[in-house]
């Protein structure tokens, strides 16, 4: 215990620097020779520096509280009050203004989601509205043309009554027939057939989409080409024109009456005139005729909703469509003459009319 | 061009505290303190919560300006900022477990390295303390005349009147071989 405190005076002396030269070299000796003695010496070091930075924060911790003292505290709590309410208050606005902006793009979205279908719906409606009247041809009816055909030998055209039917009508004398495009559209083969039972092969040989119109050839040389008894009116017709048509809903020729009703075609299209008049399917592509028989437009389509309101193609635009077919595919034109079918009763028009009448029927 | 002089500012201060310059400390704890009472506050603290943490803080501050190696990077108010929440964090932690913690409290909190080293000091500082504490008197005020206020042992053999500074300086190094078996002690054991 005594040796131990000596060692430490020592040892204290040599850390502080009061030992005199001689001293030293012998202590730095000593803890060269004896581990245990330098041992001691850095323990001891490492303690005083401990207990320095023990005093230093003692210090330090006596000054701040003496600062901490001095501060107004009773304002600094009311500051941070204030300032803590005033955060409260901002993060609870921007909390709502958040809720606020999420609630209102969702509505926005959903609005405009609604207004889309609410369009879309709107659009799949009119043209669910538009109907083609091509015929889809069924069993029923082929029976029926076969019949017809046993009749009339001389036709080669198949037994088979094809998978859709319209109407054509002849545009020249010399086998070019018009119909509707959306008849003969996506066809392996196409045959027209008049009233006669009489069926001949033809191609497409011009289409016009837009239009819905399409040129037929007859390619058969059975045919036998004839003058038209009929001529295209190139004007448009008046209002409430008494018209008529002739086309294939079934396997026979059927007239039906009407009058323009509209100027424009289905959603105001400006190249088809709104008729009244009976279509049923199979009546696409038939002749428009006024009553002095000339061609005033070609039947199209009907509207779904509500009966007797048909639609029909200018006969202005299948004009211009004829003269836009490629030279060599040109008609003859025989439009110039004057109808043969002026001044004739009805019965008469259409017994001059029916041969120039095909039924198309389309294979694919 | 602000935050810069703001930083040389900062820097000056740090400079006067690793100084022991009284004036630096008291601007330091008297210009970032309202700031600490109120995060504190704001995240269901006391004052005297406040208080301890924002001290705390300090003595890491201090620790750091006394380790040479140290540069501020951000601005002295950011960084005593920063260590009081994570103390606050850590301080959350051991009362209430995890589930109390704000969701604020728990964003990443970059001060974490800089009280890596704080933690082993603090506690070697509270085994200094707690030895400091248990040697008694007189003991405990000689050794803190001595060795902290730096007094000659003729003054201290005055003041508790020890015939001459010989019998004071004998007294001394009882009670601080006492002292440093209480202290080595705990140290090894806790190392």
């Amino acid at each position: 215990m005594k040796e131990d405190m000596i060692l430490l005076r020592e040892i204290e002396r040599y850390l502080e620097g009061e030992m005199n030269e001689q001293e030293k070299t012998a202590f730095d000796e000593l803890r060269h020779t004896n581990p245990l003695i330098n041992k001691q010496v850095e323990e001891h070091q490492l303690f005083l520096q401990h207990l320095g930075n023990y005093g230093q924060r003692q210090a330090l911790q006596a000054q701040m509280d003496k600062i901490h003292q001095q501060l107004d505290l009773p304002t600094l709590r009311k500051q941070a009050q204030e300032g803590n309410q005033t955060a409260k208050r901002l993060s609870i606005r921007r909390k709502t203004i958040t809720n606020l902006a999420a609630a209102a793009c969702i509505a926005l979205v959903t609005s405009l989601t609604t207004i889309a279908i609410l369009q879309n719906v709107a659009k799949n409606k009119s043209t669910a509205q538009y109907e083609d009247v091509r015929r889809v041809l069924n069993n029923i009816q082929r029976s029926q043309n076969a019949l017809i055909n046993d009749i009339n030998k001389k036709s080669k055209a198949p037994t088979n009554p094809g998978t859709y039917g319209g109407t054509g009508f002849a545009v020249s004398g010399n086998g070019y027939i018009v119909t509707n495009y959306h008849v003969v559209a996506g066809a392996d083969s196409v045959y027209v057939q008049n009233n006669k039972g009489e069926a001949f092969k033809a191609v497409s040989i011009f289409e016009d989409i837009s239009s819905d119109l399409a040129i037929l050839k007859i390619a058969d040389s059975t045919f036998k080409s004839q003058p038209l008894p009929y001529t295209l009116k190139p004007q448009s017709v008046k209002l409430g024109e008494e018209v008529f048509t002739m086309g294939f809903p079934r396997d026979e020729i059927v007239y039906g009456k009407g009058y323009i009703s509209a100027k424009t075609g289905f959603n105001g299209d400006t190249t088809a005139y709104q008729v009244s008049i009976p279509v049923n399917p199979g009546n696409s592509g038939a002749p428009l005729l006024d009553s002095k028989g000339d061609v005033v437009g070609i039947v199209t389509g009907k509207q779904t909703t509500s009966d007797g309101i048909a639609f029909a193609v200018k006969s202005a635009h299948l004009k211009h469509l004829l003269d836009e077919m490629p030279k060599d595919k040109q008609t003859r034109r025989e439009w110039s003459h004057k109808s043969h079918l002026d001044g004739l009763n009805r019965v008469d028009q259409i017994k001059k009319l029916e041969d120039f009448v095909y039924m198309v029927k389309v294979y694919n | 061009m602000k935050q810069n002089q703001d930083i040389t500012r900062d820097r000056e201060l740090l400079l006067g505290l690793a100084k022991g310059d009284d004036k630096s400390l008291e601007i330091i704890y008297s210009e970032n303190f309202p700031v600490v009472l109120r995060m504190i506050l704001q995240h269901n603290g006391s004052e005297d919560d406040a208080k301890d943490v924002f001290q705390e803080a300090i003595i890491v501050l201090y620790e750091k300006v006394h380790n040479s190696d140290f540069t501020l990077s951000s601005r002295l108010k950011t960084f005593l900022y920063s260590v009081c929440r994570h103390l606050w964090l850590k301080k959350m932690q051991r009362t209430y477990g995890l589930y109390a913690l704000s969701p604020e409290l728990e964003e990443i909190i970059p001060a974490t390295e800089a009280l890596d080293d704080h933690a082993a000091k603090d506690e070697q500082f509270r085994i200094m303390e707690g030895a400091m504490g248990s040697i008694g008197q007189p003991c405990q005020t000689i050794l803190e005349d001595y060795y902290l206020h730096k007094k000659s042992m003729q003054e201290i053999a005055e003041k508790f009147g020890y015939t001459n500074a010989e019998n004071a300086k004998n007294q001394k190094y009882k009670c601080l071989m006492r002292l440093k078996k209480l202290f080595f002690d705990q140290y090894n054991t806790s190392l």
